[in-house]
């Protein structure tokens, strides 16, 4: 099945549009081992690394996609969708205004834009995207997202490494979706039978800019950190909830999207820390990890509000800046291994 | 018990020996290219100097980025740690630490028992640590351990407004090129250090009595400055550069058995 990419610094694509359409969704993670020299000739060094990771991805496997769909993220993500229309060879460019609210105005606005969507992608792959096909997706991605709860449940009972939980939520967003059910449904066996939860590692609770690459899961790993739950896109934001399956599909994506827990782009941010308050409520941690990619400004927007709320609540945070390198350094490491010393 | 505490930091490589509770000694040299010839070096010049053999030693603790070096450490040990119980070693009621280095600056809280309950770093940039005064220095070709003195003549402080070290350096020369003192620039340079330590200590609060700690702390004019924005007076030990060698020499007293 072609594939359909998208690039979305939350998880406001609507997938299961695209699997109705007849294409795999993939979501574009960029590579932090490839060089941004081919995007860097148009966009600024100072903007965000990630993002012009993307435009290096795209400008270099663009012709190995059916088509590609922004959706309205951080300002980075939106301001570059024309760099990506000038630049970019693909046959489908399109950007979808999911809003920043949930009110009523929103949803119905939001709705509009999934139906606009739909007539556009009908047009151009001269295919009709019935109710039925949009259910049977919202139900694969509905199995889907249960597994995936199961499987990030057992974080905090066996020992799976930062890095085994952080494959899974890559091929998540990437992974033809019938192939990725077997492979989740391998996965709970196989997690299901490790070893307890190790004495020697520390449970936290993770936030902050996505991790899109495994490297600095390792390091958590090697600093005696583990991630029992998080809040990211590329994480729990992706499966915490489920789509409604009845009523009209559309709709029933609008009010999953309004339902799943909010990145920093969304307003208010209070709705972000409800999330944050329910997973240490739900899961004993000894402290939180939020993390940042320089220059990721909407989590250092976020940060001193979240941060001082979380402080307050009475639990332990450190508050730790990455660039976008494989390599990691010795000064995040020491931070880390301290962090992991005062728990 | 004889210990040791050995703090390889990305400038400078710096030892420490205690024997039941007491400073015997201690020493600082240039980390180089080498850490571990570094601390060989520094720890094989000390323990010549006392008359002592490394086998004399009951327990080694490294701390600093080139803590895994050392390979003869009986544990290793993060800096915030050693910072915290070296501060403790010269003032039982610390509660908070200003720990300014050569690539890093560092605030440590702590509660009444001494714990280390929160702390805060620099973000990933020099600015605001000993290599921004290096590059400082040179761009005013002034030594560094003149900079204290000459802040305390300056008539105004010049504000340095580039969050950057290497934009601020050109700032600096900019400043030079329209006449502005040599006085009244360091003077900017440090009140520009203070207030960069300051916003990060408001992220975790501050209690007194604080310490400052690190080899910037020799430097009369940032504390001056860091005590004004404070509204807090500064205890600086004699033995602020070697603070994390002695805190790493306290705590190694305190491991039981060999854990080499």
């Amino acid at each position: 099945m072609e594939r359909f990419a998208y690039y979305d610094t939350g998880h406001e694509f609507p997938e299961e549009i695209v699997m109705a359409t007849g294409f795999t969704p993939y979501k574009i993670l960029g590579d932090v081992h490839e060089p941004t020299d081919p995007a860097d000739g148009y966009v600024h060094n100072y903007i965000c690394p990630f993002s012009r990771s993307a435009l290096t991805e795209g400008l270099a496997h663009s012709n190995e996609w059916a088509g590609i769909a922004f959706c309205h993220g951080c300002d980075t993500t939106n301001n570059q969708y024309d760099i990506w229309k000038y630049h970019v060879e693909t046959p489908f460019l399109y950007w979808i205004n999911t809003p920043a609210n949930n009110n009523k105005t929103s949803k119905s606005f939001h709705a509009r834009e999934l139906r606009r969507f739909i007539d556009h992608l009908e047009k151009k792959f001269n295919v009709t995207i019935t109710a039925d096909k949009l259910k049977d997706a919202i139900k694969v991605s509905n199995k889907i997202k249960g597994l995936m709860r199961q499987l990030a449940s057992l974080r905090s009972k066996k020992d799976i490494p930062n890095a085994d939980y952080h494959e899974i939520v890559r091929k998540s967003v990437q992974m033809p979706k019938h192939e990725f059910i077997k492979e989740l449904e391998s996965k709970l066996k196989d997690w299901k039978k490790r070893p307890e939860f190790p004495s020697g590692m520390v449970p936290v609770l993770m936030t902050g800019s996505d991790i899109t690459y495994p490297e600095w899961m390792d390091v958590l790993e090697s600093s005696g950190l583990r991630i029992v739950r998080d809040d990211m896109s590329l994480g729990e934001r992706y499966f915490a909830e489920t789509i409604p399956e009845t009523g009209d599909p559309v709709e029933a994506l609008v009010e999953y999207n309004s339902k799943i827990p909010q990145p920093p782009t969304r307003l208010p941010f209070e709705a972000r820390l409800d999330y944050l308050f329910k997973c240490l409520r739900e899961t004993p941690v000894k402290g939180v990890v939020y993390q940042t990619l320089k220059f990721c400004e909407p989590h250092l927007l976020d940060l001193p509000f979240i941060v001082d709320q979380i402080k307050k609540a009475g639990h332990k945070v450190i508050t730790i800046e990455r660039e976008y390198t494989p390599v990691i350094d010795q000064q995040v490491v020491s931070r880390l291994e301290t962090f992991r010393e005062i728990l | 018990m004889l210990t040791v505490g050995l703090d390889i930091g990305s400038i400078t490589t710096k030892v420490a020996v205690m024997e039941s509770g007491r400073i015997l000694y201690t020493d600082i040299s240039f980390t180089g290219y080498n850490p571990e010839k570094a601390w060989r070096d520094i720890l094989e010049r000390t323990l010549s100097g006392l008359g002592l053999k490394e086998s004399s030693v009951d327990r080694i603790v490294s701390t600093g980025y080139g803590r895994n070096n050392v390979s003869i450490a009986h544990k290793k040990i993060t800096e915030i740690l050693c910072h915290a119980e070296g501060a403790r070693h010269f003032l039982p009621k610390v509660r908070c630490v200003i720990d300014i280095g050569g690539q890093d600056s560092k605030f440590i809280r702590m509660d009444d028992k001494g714990s280390v309950v929160d702390f805060a770093m620099n973000d990933k940039c020099s600015a605001g640590t000993g290599r921004f005064l290096e590059v400082m220095a040179r761009a005013l070709e002034v030594p560094l351990d003149e900079f204290g003195e000459l802040s305390n003549k300056a008539k105004n402080t010049v504000r340095i407004s580039s969050m950057c070290t290497v934009f601020a350096e050109s700032e600096v020369i900019s400043l030079i090129s329209k006449g502005e003192s040599r006085e009244n620039i360091i003077a900017g340079i440090h009140d520009s250090i203070a207030s960069r330590m300051v916003s990060m200590m408001g992220r975790t609060g501050v209690v007194k009595p604080v310490v400052m700690t690190g080899g910037v702390a020799k430097n009369i004019g940032i504390r001056k400055a860091l005590e004004k924005k404070l509204g807090i007076k500064l205890d600086v030990p004699e033995t602020a550069q070697v603070n994390g060698a002695i805190g790493a020499a306290i705590l190694a007293q305190n491991l039981n058995g060999s854990n080499r």
